[in-house]
C-alpha cells in the first residue's frame, strides 16, 4: 500500500476517524494504531508482521533488562547482545545472500570450490529503518539518554507506526516515546503543515520523480552505450533530482500523516543540494540516518577527539558501512567509499588552510552537487559496469535523443526548489492556519486535483522501500 | 553525541551560543526586557467598554477545548478536500474499482462509481481536469526541434 494510492487514502481516512474517536483513551488509541500499523505492513507480506513483533519483543526484553541491571558490566553485556541480535537479524534477511556469494568467489579463487547453501531470502520492506530504531531505542536506555518504555505497546509502536515503518524517517525513541505517553493534541498548525506536506509529497513523488524515471533516468542507466554524452549527464542531474523527490516526498508524506495523527516526527531533508561542502550535505540529507550514524557508530568508534587521521578514518569507516546499509553491493559500498573519501579531503584540507575561505560558496556548491552527483551513477547503476560505461558515455558526443523541453523544466524545477526559503512550508502553513477550514479544504482539495491531472498513469514504489 | 567543540565532526552539531563582544555589566542592569511602552495604560474608547459589557467574549477555551477546536477544523478540511475531488476527480475511483480483484465489493463500487461518473459528467465537472491534463500532455509533447512527439 503505497501512499500516493487511493487505498492508503481510505485506509489513512479510517485511521484518522478511529484514532480521534479514542481520544479519551490513550491505551485503546495506541493499540488501534498497532493493529493498522500491522494491517498496514501486511499488505506487503503479512508473514513479517511476526518479525515486526518479534524484534519490538526483543528490544523491549533487552531494555528492560538493562534497567534492571544493577552491574556496569552486565549492563554493557546486554546491550551488546541487544545490538548484536538486531544485526543478526538485518545481517540475515538483508546480506546473507551477498556474503554466501562473496565467500563462494573468494573460495574459487583460492581454488576451493564450495557450494555453501544459497537461500532465497526475501527482504522484508524497510527492515534497515525498524532495526536502526530498535538499536537507537537499546542503546539510548543504556546510555540513559531515554527512559524506558512504559510497556510492550510503546515499543511496539515505536517500531511499527505505519507513518515511518517503511522508509523512514529514523524515528528515536526519545522523540517518539514520550509523545506516547498522552494522548496528543493537534493543532491547526499541525494539521496545515501535515496537509501541506502530504500534497507537497504528491506533487514531488508523482510527478518529478515519476516522469524523470521513465523519460530519462531508467532508459539511460539500463543500457548507456545507446545514448550519447548530453543524454547521459541529464539522465544524471535527473537522477539527482528523481532521488531527491522521491525520498523527500515520502519522508515529507510520512512527517504529514504523523502530524495529521498528533505526532512529530524530526525534519529529514533540508535542501541537500545547497550544500557548500560534503560534509554540510550529510547535515542536509537523510538526516534522520546521518545523526544516526554519527551516534551510534562514528562517535562510538572515537569520532574526532583522537586527532586528524583518527577522525579520517572514523568518517570513513561510518561512510563505508552506511553504504553498505543501503544495499548488499559493492556498488553502495564504493558510493559510501566516495562519500567517505570527499569528507576525508575536506578534512585534511581544512587542516591545512585553518579558518581561510579559498573557495567561494557558489564553487563549493557546485563542486559538492557534482561529487554528490558521481556517487549517484554508482548508486543508481545495477553494476560496476554499467557504472563505468556511464562515465565513458559522458565523452561520447552524439545527437540526444531523451531531452525534450518537458524533462529539463522537470530537472530545473526539482533543483530550482532548493532556491526557495529554506522553511516555506511552514510559512505558508502558518498563513493558512488562520482560513476557514472550507477554504483551506478547496485550496487542497484544487492542489490535489492539480497533481492528479500532472502526474502520469501508475506509481512506481518508492526508491527507498529497497532498502 | 559528539563533542561540539570538534572542528572536523562532520554532521550536525548543537551550536554555541555567540559570545558577547560586550563587558558583562556590573552592577547588572535594571533594565525589564518585558516591559514595552505600549503596556503603559490608555484610556478605554467608552462605547467599546460599553460593547464588552453588553457582550462579553468567551473565556478563552482550556488546552482540551483548543485541541477539540482543531480536531474539528482538521476534520471539515478533511471531508471538504474528499468532497472536492468527489466531485472533480470523480473517476480514480472507477479506475481503482477497475484495477482491484473481482468481488462483491469491487464490483458495487465499480457500479456505484459508474453511475456518479456518469451524472457528473452531464455537469461537466471532469472537465477541469481533462483540460488540465490535455494541456500537460501537449507541453510533455513538445521536442526541441518543434516536432511533436506522438508517443507522448
Amino acid at each position: 500500500m503505497l501512499f500516493p494510492t487511493l487505498a492508503f487514502a481510505v485506509f489513512f481516512l479510517f485511521v484518522y476517524l478511529v484514532s480521534w474517536s479514542l481520544d479519551r483513551e490513550n491505551g485503546r488509541r495506541k493499540l488501534f494504531l498497532l493493529l493498522a500499523s500491522w494491517f498496514f505492513y501486511a499488505q506487503w507480506d503479512w508473514r513479517f508482521v511476526g518479525l515486526l513483533i518479534a524484534s519490538a519483543v526483543l528490544n523491549w526484553g533487552v531494555a528492560a533488562l538493562i534497567v534492571r541491571s544493577d552491574r556496569a558490566g552486565r549492563r554493557k553485556l546486554w546491550v551488546g547482545l541487544g545490538v548484536a541480535a538486531n544485526l543478526v537479524i538485518l545481517g540475515f534477511f538483508k546480506y546473507y545472500g551477498f556474503f554466501v556469494e562473496q565467500a563462494v568467489d573468494l573460495l574459487a579463487q583460492f581454488g576451493w570450490e564450495r557450494d555453501l547453501p544459497l537461500l532465497q531470502v526475501v527482504l522484508p520492506v524497510g527492515i534497515s529503518f525498524f532495526t536502526f530504531q530498535g538499536i537507537s531505542y537499546v542503546v539510548d536506555v543504556y546510555r540513559g539518554k531515554t527512559a524506558p518504555a512504559e510497556s510492550l505497546l510503546d515499543v511496539m509502536l515505536l517500531m511499527s507506526f505505519f507513518p515511518h515503518l517503511v522508509a523512514g524517517p529514523i524515528v528515536r525513541a526519545s522523540d517518539l516515546l514520550p509523545q506516547f505517553a498522552r494522548v496528543p493534541r493537534l493543532t491547526r498548525e499541525m494539521a496545515t503543515h501535515g496537509l501541506l506536506l502530504i500534497v507537497w509529497g504528491l506533487f514531488k513523488k508523482t510527478v518529478i520523480a515519476s516522469e524523470l524515471a521513465t523519460r530519462l533516468v531508467d532508459p539511460v542507466f539500463f543500457d548507456p552505450s545507446a545514448y550519447g554524452a548530453i543524454d547521459i549527464a541529464a539522465a544524471v542531474y535527473a537522477y539527482a533530482v528523481q532521488i531527491y523527490c522521491d525520498f523527500s516526498a515520502y519522508s515529507d508524506m510520512a512527517i504529514g500523516i504523523a502530524a495529521l495523527l498528533g505526532y512529530s516526527f524530526p525534519r529529514n531533508f533540508d535542501q541537500p543540494y545547497r550544500a557548500a561542502s560534503m560534509q554540510a550535505f550529510w547535515r542536509r540529507w537523510h538526516i534522520s540516518l546521518s545523526s544516526w550514524l554519527r551516534d551510534y557508530l562514528y562517535v562510538p568508534l572515537g569520532g574526532g577527539r583522537k586527532g586528524l587521521w583518527s577522525s579520517c578514518l572514523n568518517v570513513m569507516i561510518t561512510m563505508l558501512l552506511g553504504g553498505l546499509w543501503h544495499g548488499a553491493a559493492w556498488t553502495f559500498v564504493a558510493w559510501g567509499a566516495l562519500h567517505g573519501g570527499a569528507q576525508v579531503v575536506e578534512r585534511l584540507g581544512r587542516a591545512v588552510v585553518k579558518d581561510r575561505k579559498v573557495i567561494p560558496t557558489w564553487l563549493g556548491v557546485l563542486i559538492t552537487f557534482h561529487v554528490v552527483c558521481l556517487g549517484w551513477i554508482l548508486f543508481r547503476a545495477e553494476t560496476f559496469d554499467l557504472a563505468v560505461q556511464m562515465l565513458v558515455g559522458l565523452g561520447r558526443f552524439e545527437a540526444f535523443s531523451l531531452v525534450t523541453p518537458f524533462v529539463l523544466v522537470l530537472i530545473v524545477g526539482g533543483l530550482a526548489m532548493h532556491g526557495l526559503p529554506p522553511r516555506a512550508i511552514e510559512g505558508l502553513a502558518e498563513r493558512l492556519k488562520t482560513a476557514p477550514s472550507p477554504t483551506l479544504g478547496v485550496l487542497i482539495g484544487a492542489a490535489i486535483l492539480l497533481v492528479e491531472a500532472m502526474r502520469p498513469e501508475g506509481v512506481a514504489p518508492f526508491i527507498y522501500f529497497q532498502f | 553525541m559528539s563533542d561540539p567543540k570538534d572542528p572536523v565532526d562532520p554532521f550536525p552539531t548543537q551550536a554555541h551560543p555567540p559570545v558577547s563582544p560586550f563587558p558583562p555589566l556590573d552592577p547588572p542592569s535594571d533594565w525589564i526586557g518585558a516591559a514595552d511602552a505600549h503596556d503603559l495604560p490608555t484610556r478605554e474608547n467608552a462605547l467599546v467598554a460599553l460593547g464588552r459589557f453588553a457582550f462579553p467574549p468567551a473565556p478563552p477555551l482550556d488546552e482540551e477545548g483548543e485541541a477539540s477546536r482543531a480536531r474539528r477544523w482538521t476534520s471539515q478540511t478533511l471531508f471538504i478536500v474528499c468532497a472536492f475531488l468527489m466531485i472533480f476527480n470523480a473517476g480514480s475511483v472507477q479506475n481503482w474499482a477497475l484495477q482491484q480483484p473481482p468481488g462483491w465489493g469491487q464490483s458495487t463500487v465499480d457500479r456505484l462509481a459508474t453511475v456518479w461518473v456518469e451524472q457528473l459528467d452531464l455537469l461537466g465537472t471532469n472537465l477541469p481536469v481533462e483540460g488540465m491534463r490535455q494541456t500537460w500532455r501537449e507541453f510533455q509533447a513538445v521536442r526541441f526541434d518543434g516536432r511533436k512527439d506522438e508517443a507522448a
